[in-house]
């Protein structure tokens, strides 16, 4: 069912050069509407690159990146927001010092941001954008801590709250870079089905060296190796190919990790 | 009522100063530097911008308000206005070359341009008076159409007029901090990656808080003039820039009401060792050291904690919201 589904991400032969360094060499990827896309490889791979080209935080050298059938390749990063684009980061990063509904509620203000400008009104009644913080708040079981300053909560409510401020911009498309980073194995869990339960009303493209949850909640996987894509395929598919074994995974998914 | 009380008290301090203060004019002077704190306070307390321009904005008004003064007599009201668009449009270009940078060279480039228009003031007599500044400048009584409303002849007259100045700036600045626009402007201090991240144009709300912060610091610089009756090259000097931004620091960022306590704790300070001791500025580099050393809130962190601590004894629960509201 989801093998049909529309394209609404697609980078043609992205390149990202730092110098001499070719960081990305040429990258292709097709991600189809209301799936999980999950890009894996071994560090250094340039899958945090390819992000950054993707979402807009940085400039690609060469290639051209289409979503939702607009080309978005030289839009920065706060305009891709306004078409339904949204990223969670790998190093956690909020507004420590605000409290956990206003760091919600500024990054669901994102998508008008022309609100931001509005040196008059308090962001109260409408502006608060109660609804869709309320829901953000109950996704990420965050409700309790609603009132307390960020930087005040625990790492795994930390990394929820990350991926919350990606939900709140309500995307339709939504990219997680290392959601599980850090994170106990309690809260393991709990992250497992939240992203999940993302792709009913988003599609996700996640970064992720958990192969447990990679495996298990993916409907695509992209191995990319040394700023290539090494393979793609579904779950088991990946897991039989030959040239990932060899190259990377190996005992990883037959059982080693996980 | 929270939401009135840091304009009540506001208003309480300017009351209070006739009460308590000899000189009238050291009273206005407090007021005046308190509006050049709030603007700085607003990029360095809110914004997280660190502004060497703000003595630019604050001598653009100076001048302007003593130009219209004296060689195009308009209204005294429309001067002030003037000289608040002044500070505006130097905020404007100031910003919009300094914010194509971040941290150390956004600081730099301010600090260039804060070079730059000392030697343009300097060099500039026709308009500036160049090391002479401009003097004689007058201070009409406000009057409409005729009809005269306040005299300003004597110092405390004049004190009247700044303090509703002051009260209406602080009350519009209060308006504007707790707004959608204040409220974001927290977000891009706390983290401009994220804030870009989540859809914030950074360059276009930082702009916003210059325009909005020279504009203020204008308004200071041109009731500077009138009080004086000078508009001096000393207050294009980077000393000026350096003042506002010691008092903001000191006072406390991030909170409006901190400037004012800061600019009253600045030159009260300073007027009482001056009297005792002609190298009085020493002693306040040590009082400088002491809030970056151990009370990086400023003087208002400290009664806030001190305040805390006595709450606490009473009801020991103290709220984690208040915390990071901010005023």
């Amino acid at each position: 069912m989801t093998a049909h589904a529309p394209i609404l991400l697609e980078a043609i032969d992205v390149e990202k050069c730092y110098g001499k360094f070719a960081a990305l060499g040429g990258v292709n990827l097709r991600v189809r509407a209301n799936t999980v896309h999950s890009v894996i490889g071994p560090n250094g791979a340039g899958k945090t690159t390819l992000f950054h080209m993707l979402t807009g935080t940085k400039a690609v050298s060469g290639g051209r990146i289409v979503f939702d059938g607009q080309e978005v390749t030289h839009e920065p990063d706060y305009r891709r927001v306004r078409r339904g684009m949204a990223r969670s980061f790998q190093v956690t990063s909020l507004f420590l010092s605000l409290p956990v509904r206003e760091n919600l509620r500024l990054a669901a203000q994102g998508v008008t941001p022309r609100q931001a400008l509005n040196p008059w009104h308090e962001p109260v009644g409408p502006r608060a954008l109660s609804q869709v913080v309320d829901s953000v708040l109950a996704k990420v079981g965050l409700e309790r801590m609603a009132g307390t300053p960020a930087g005040n909560l625990s790492h795994g409510q930390q990394r929820r709250l990350e991926v919350g401020m990606a939900l709140a911009a309500r995307p339709k498309a939504i990219f997680l870079d290392e959601p599980t980073s850090g994170m106990g194995i309690d809260d393991l869990e709990d992250m497992k089905q939240l992203i999940k339960g993302l792709r009913d009303q988003h599609t996700v493209v996640l970064i992720e060296h958990n192969m447990n949850i990679v495996m298990d909640i993916s409907d695509t996987v992209t191995v990319m190796q040394l700023g290539r894509v090494l393979a793609e395929g579904k779950p088991n598919e990946i897991r039989g190919d030959d040239r990932v074994r060899a190259a990377y995974l190996g005992n990883m998914i037959t059982g080693g990790k996980g | 009522m929270k939401k009135y009380a840091y304009f009540l008290l506001a208003a309480l301090v300017v009351l209070a100063m006739p009460l308590t203060m000899q000189s009238g004019s050291l009273a206005s002077e407090v007021l005046i530097f308190a509006l050049a704190a709030m603007g700085c306070n607003l990029l360095l307390g809110f914004t997280g911008l660190l502004s060497f321009g703000q003595g630019i904005f604050f001598a653009l008004g100076s001048y302007t308000a003593a130009l219209m003064l004296t060689r195009w007599p308009v209204p005294m009201p429309l001067a002030l206005l003037l000289a608040t668009a002044m500070g505006a449009l130097g905020a404007a270009v100031v910003g919009w070359v300094a914010i194509r940078q971040r941290g150390t060279y956004f600081v730099m480039l301010t600090l260039a341009f804060s070079q730059m228009f000392y030697f343009i003031a300097y060099t500039a007599t026709g308009l500036t008076g160049g090391d002479n500044g401009l003097m004689d400048i007058p201070r009409p009584n406000l009057s409409v159409l005729g009809v005269e409303l306040w005299a300003l002849a004597s110092p405390w007259q004049l004190y009247g007029f700044i303090a509703a100045i002051f009260l209406l700036v602080f009350w519009l600045l209060l308006k504007v901090s707790r707004s959608t626009f204040g409220r974001t402007l927290l977000a891009v201090r706390d983290n401009e990656e994220r804030a870009a991240a989540i859809g914030y144009n950074l360059k276009l709300l930082k702009l916003q808080a210059f325009v909005i912060s020279g504009a203020v610091t204008g308004l200071a610089g041109a009731l500077h003039a009138m009080m004086t009756g000078l508009a001096p090259l000393s207050n294009a000097e980077y000393h000026t820039s350096e003042m506002i931004l010691v008092m903001t620091v000191i006072g406390g960022t991030g909170n409006l009401l901190a400037s004012l306590l800061g600019s009253a704790f600045y030159l009260l300070l300073a007027d009482w060792l001056s009297q005792l001791w002609p190298r009085w500025l020493l002693l306040l580099g040590l009082a400088l050291m002491a809030v970056s050393l151990w009370m990086q809130r400023g003087l208002w962190g400290l009664g806030d904690s001190i305040l805390q601590k006595l709450q606490g004894r009473r009801a020991p629960a103290a709220t984690v919201d208040a915390k990071g509201e901010q005023a």
